[in-house]
C-alpha cells in the first residue's frame, strides 16, 4: 500500500520568533497521511493544529523538515508552484467560511476554477453542478450575507472541492455553526469523503470524532495519540484508484468525476 | 493567459462599478490632468500650423540667413529670454544682402534690421516704436501688400533715403488716417523723413519674422544705419526661383557667405518649415512650461490612481486571501489589481481628451485658434494615462500580490 501514501511528513519543526521569543509551533513532527483517511486533529488552542494545516495546505512553510505530497518533496518549492498545487490539489474549508462578499455563491464556488484555466461558462456549469448537489441550485446568484451559516458553510464546502482536489483541509468547518447545520456540513464531508477523497479536518469538538478513520491528538507541536478507527484496506478509495489497483497500472492517478477529463481536454487544447 | 485576462477584466469592471463615486472621481484627477495636456498641445499646435500656413502662403521658396552662434539649445534660449533683442551681436551686413542677392537662382535678398526709436509728428510724438531697416526688395519677399502710395525705391524725388512705410496700425496713431498719410512728414532722431506707403492690414500678430507689420515703420537700411550709428541685421529674406532649387541654394549661400566672412561660420541659412523654429522658440519654451505644468496635474491624478489602489488593496486584504488560498498566484493577484488600475487611468484619458477638446472648442469660439487634433496627440495621450496607470498602479499591486494569505485570512471582519 506504499503507493497509497498521499501526504508524508518527515522531521518538520515550525519556528516563530527568534532568541528569547522562539517558540515552536510544531517540532520535528512525522506524520504519514494515506488516500482516503478522514483525519482529525484535536487538542488545545496553540498546540499547531492550524499552522500544520498550513503547511500542509501549502499556504505556511516549515522551518526545517520535508514535506511531501504525492512523493514528490514541495518543502522548498517556489511559491508560485505552490500556488499553482493548491489550485490543483487542494481544497480549503474555513471556520468563518471565507467566502469573496462582493461575489454571488456561483462566483464564489467557481473560483479556484479561476487559477486553473476553465473558461467562464464551463466554469459557472461545474459550480453550479456542484451547488445542486448540496441543494444550493436555488440561491446561485444570492450573495453570501443572504445566506444562513450553515449554507455558506456548504458554499464553502462546494468550492473546496470545485476543482477536485487530492486534500480537503477543514480549519474547525463546524465551529460557527449551530448543531444541526454542524450535522449537515458533517453529513456532506462525510459523503465527499466516501467518494474516496481525503480529508484533513481540525476540531474542538469531541462529538464528531465518529465521522474521521483517523483521530490524532496534538501537543504542544507533538503528536500526542494517534488511533485509527478504520484499517488502510477498508479505507474508501477513488474510483479510479481501485480499478488501477486490479490493473496494477497506472498507480499515480488524481481523482475521478468528469470535470477531470474536462481538465484533461483543456490542457490538450493549450 | 488570456483567461485569466478576460476574468481580471471583468474583476476590474466589478471593482470599479462597486466604487462608482470613488472611481469616477479617480478617473477625474486623470482626466484633469489629460484634459489640460490636451488643451495646450491643441492650441499650441493651432499656432504653429498658423505660422507654418502663412509661409505656405508666402511660398515656400522662402530661404531665411539668421546670425547664430555656435551655442547649445539651451544657452540661446536663455539669451533669447534674458536679451532684448536676440540677435543683437549680428555680424550680417548689407555686402552679404548684396551677395546672396548675387546668386543664381535667388530673386531677391531684402535684410530685415530691428531698431526702436521714438517717431514724432507735428501733433504726435510715439515712444518705442518698431523700425524695420530694409532695401527696397523687402515688398519680394514678405507677404505684405501696400494700401496705398508706394514702398521704398531708389526713384523717388527725394530718394529712398528719406522716405518711410508706415504700418496700417501705427499710420492710425501717429496720423489718425490711413488713406491721407501719404507725403506726410514725421521725424526721428531729428531727421525728418516722408511718408510714402501704408501697408494693408496684416491681421496676424505672429508672425515667422517675430515681426507685428501693423505696428512698423519701415525704411532704408542705409538711413536706418544712419540714424542709429549701426545697423544690425537680424535676417536676410532671400526668395529662390522656385522649391526644387532650396537646399542647393542654402548651400551656396552657406558657402558665399562664409567667403566673404573669411571662414567664419556665425550664422545659419534655414528653408522650409525649420524658419519657424527660432521664430517660435520663446512660444515653444512657453508652451513646454504649460505641458509640463499640465504634466504636474497628471502626476497629481496618478497619485490619486495610486490612493485608491491601496485603499482597495487594504480593503480587499481578505479578499486576496481567499484567492490566494484557492489557488492564485501573486503573478495573478498583481495582474488583477494593475489591470484595474489601468482601467481606472485608461477611462481617466478618455475623460480627458473628450473634456480637454470640449474646452479647446469654447476657447476656439472666442479665440482664432482653431483646436488642432491630431492622431499623434490622442496616441501620446493613451501612452501616457497607460505609462501613469502602470506607473502608480505596480506599487499598490506589488502591495496586493506580496500580501501573506494566512495574514490575510486572520483579518476578516
Amino acid at each position: 500500500m506504499s503507493e497509497n501514501i498521499l501526504i508524508e511528513l518527515k522531521g518538520l519543526t515550525k519556528r516563530y520568533g527568534y532568541g528569547d521569543t522562539e517558540s515552536f509551533a510544531l517540532h520535528d513532527f512525522d506524520l504519514t497521511i494515506k488516500r482516503g483517511e478522514f483525519i482529525m486533529i484535536m487538542g488545545p488552542s496553540g498546540c499547531g493544529k492550524t499552522t500544520l494545516l498550513n503547511i500542509i495546505g501549502l499556504l505556511d512553510r516549515s522551518t526545517y523538515g520535508e514535506y511531501y505530497l504525492n512523493g514528490e518533496n514541495v518543502a522548498g518549492i517556489s511559491s508560485r508552484r505552490q500556488s499553482k498545487l493548491r489550485a490543483k490539489k487542494i481544497g480549503f474549508i474555513f471556520q468563518n467560511f471565507n467566502l469573496i462578499e462582493g461575489l454571488p455563491v456561483i462566483e464564489n464556488v467557481a473560483l479556484p476554477l479561476v487559477y486553473t484555466g476553465y473558461g467562464h461558462t464551463r466554469r459557472l456549469k461545474t459550480a453550479s453542478t456542484i451547488l445542486k448537489r448540496f441543494h444550493m441550485n436555488t440561491r446561485e446568484y444570492y450573495y453570501p450575507y443572504q445566506l444562513s451559516g450553515g449554507q455558506q458553510q456548504r458554499v464553502a464546502i462546494a468550492r473546496a472541492i470545485v476543482g477536485n482536489p487530492e486534500i480537503i483541509l477543514a480549519d474547525e468547518p463546524t465551529g460557527n455553526l449551530d448543531s444541526r447545520s454542524s450535522h449537515t456540513v458533517m453529513e456532506i464531508l462525510k459523503s465527499i469523503h466516501e467518494e474516496g477523497n481525503t480529508i484533513i479536518m481540525v476540531t474542538h469538538n469531541p462529538s464528531l470524532i465518529p465521522y474521521a478513520t483517523r483521530v490524532i491528538r496534538m501537543l504542544d507541536g507533538h503528536i500526542d495519540t494517534d488511533i485509527k478507527t478504520v484499517a488502510d484496506n477498508q479505507l474508501p478509495q477513488p474510483i479510479e484508484e481501485r480499478a488501477s489497483h486490479r490493473n496494477k497500472k497506472k498507480p499515480d492517478v488524481t481523482l475521478p468525476k468528469k470535470p477531470n477529463k474536462k481538465r484533461k481536454k483543456n490542457r490538450r487544447k493549450k | 493567459m488570456a483567461l485569466l485576462f478576460r476574468t481580471h477584466l471583468k474583476l476590474a469592471r466589478t471593482a470599479i462599478k462597486e466604487n462608482r463615486t470613488r472611481s469616477f472621481l479617480t478617473c477625474l484627477g486623470i482626466a484633469i490632468g489629460v484634459a489640460s495636456i490636451i488643451l495646450i498641445l491643441s492650441l499650441t499646435g493651432s499656432i504653429s500650423r498658423l505660422i507654418t500656413t502663412e509661409i505656405g502662403e508666402m511660398g515656400a521658396n522662402l530661404i531665411v540667413v539668421r546670425p547664430s552662434t555656435k551655442k547649445d539649445t539651451m544657452t540661446s534660449i536663455i539669451e533669447e529670454l534674458t536679451s532684448y533683442n536676440s540677435f543683437e551681436k549680428s555680424n550680417l551686413t548689407t555686402d552679404d544682402v548684396a551677395a546672396i542677392s548675387r546668386i543664381n537662382g535667388i530673386t531677391s535678398a531684402a535684410p530685415i534690421a530691428i531698431s526702436t526709436n521714438t517717431v514724432s509728428t507735428d501733433k504726435n510724438t510715439l515712444p518705442s516704436v518698431t523700425i524695420l531697416g530694409t532695401n527696397t526688395d523687402f515688398l519680394n519677399v514678405e507677404p505684405l501688400t501696400l494700401r496705398y502710395g508706394t514702398f521704398l525705391s531708389n526713384d523717388t524725388s527725394v530718394g529712398v533715403g528719406h522716405t518711410v512705410v508706415l504700418g496700417h496700425t501705427l499710420s492710425l496713431a501717429l496720423f489718425n488716417t490711413v488713406s491721407s498719410t501719404i507725403g506726410k512728414t514725421i521725424t526721428i532722431m531729428g531727421e525728418k523723413f516722408m511718408v510714402i506707403g501704408v501697408l494693408d492690414e496684416v491681421n496676424q500678430s505672429i508672425t515667422f519674422d517675430n515681426i507685428d507689420y501693423d505696428n512698423t515703420l519701415i525704411m532704408d537700411i542705409g538711413s536706418l544705419g544712419h540714424i542709429t550709428g549701426s545697423t544690425q541685421i537680424q535676417q536676410i529674406n532671400a526668395k529662390a526661383e522656385n522649391t526644387d532649387s532650396l537646399p542647393q541654394l542654402a548651400t551656396d549661400i552657406q558657402n558665399a557667405l562664409t567667403n566673404q566672412k573669411l571662414g567664419d561660420q556665425n550664422f545659419s541659412v534655414t528653408y522650409g518649415d525649420q524658419i519657424t523654429h527660432p521664430a517660435s522658440s520663446l512660444f515653444v519654451i512657453v508652451s513646454s512650461v504649460l505641458t509640463l505644468v499640465a504634466g504636474i496635474s497628471l502626476v497629481v491624478g496618478g497619485i490619486g490612481v495610486m490612493n485608491i489602489m491601496l485603499v482597495s488593496v487594504s480593503e480587499r486584504n481578505h479578499e486576496i486571501g481567499v484567492r490566494k488560498a484557492v489557488g492564485a498566484t501573486s503573478r495573478a493577484i498583481l495582474a488583477q489589481f494593475l489591470l484595474e488600475a489601468l482601467i481606472l487611468s485608461f477611462f481617466g484619458g478618455v475623460l480627458g481628451l473628450i473634456l480637454g477638446y470640449a474646452l479647446a472648442f469654447l476657447i476656439s469660439v472666442i479665440t482664432p485658434f482653431a483646436p488642432y487634433i491630431s492622431w499623434q496627440i490622442v496616441v501620446a495621450t493613451f501612452l501616457t494615462t497607460i505609462i501613469v496607470g502602470v506607473i502608480f498602479g505596480i506599487y499598490p499591486a506589488i502591495k496586493a500580490a506580496s500580501k501573506n494569505p494566512i495574514d490575510s485570512l486572520k483579518h476578516y471582519r
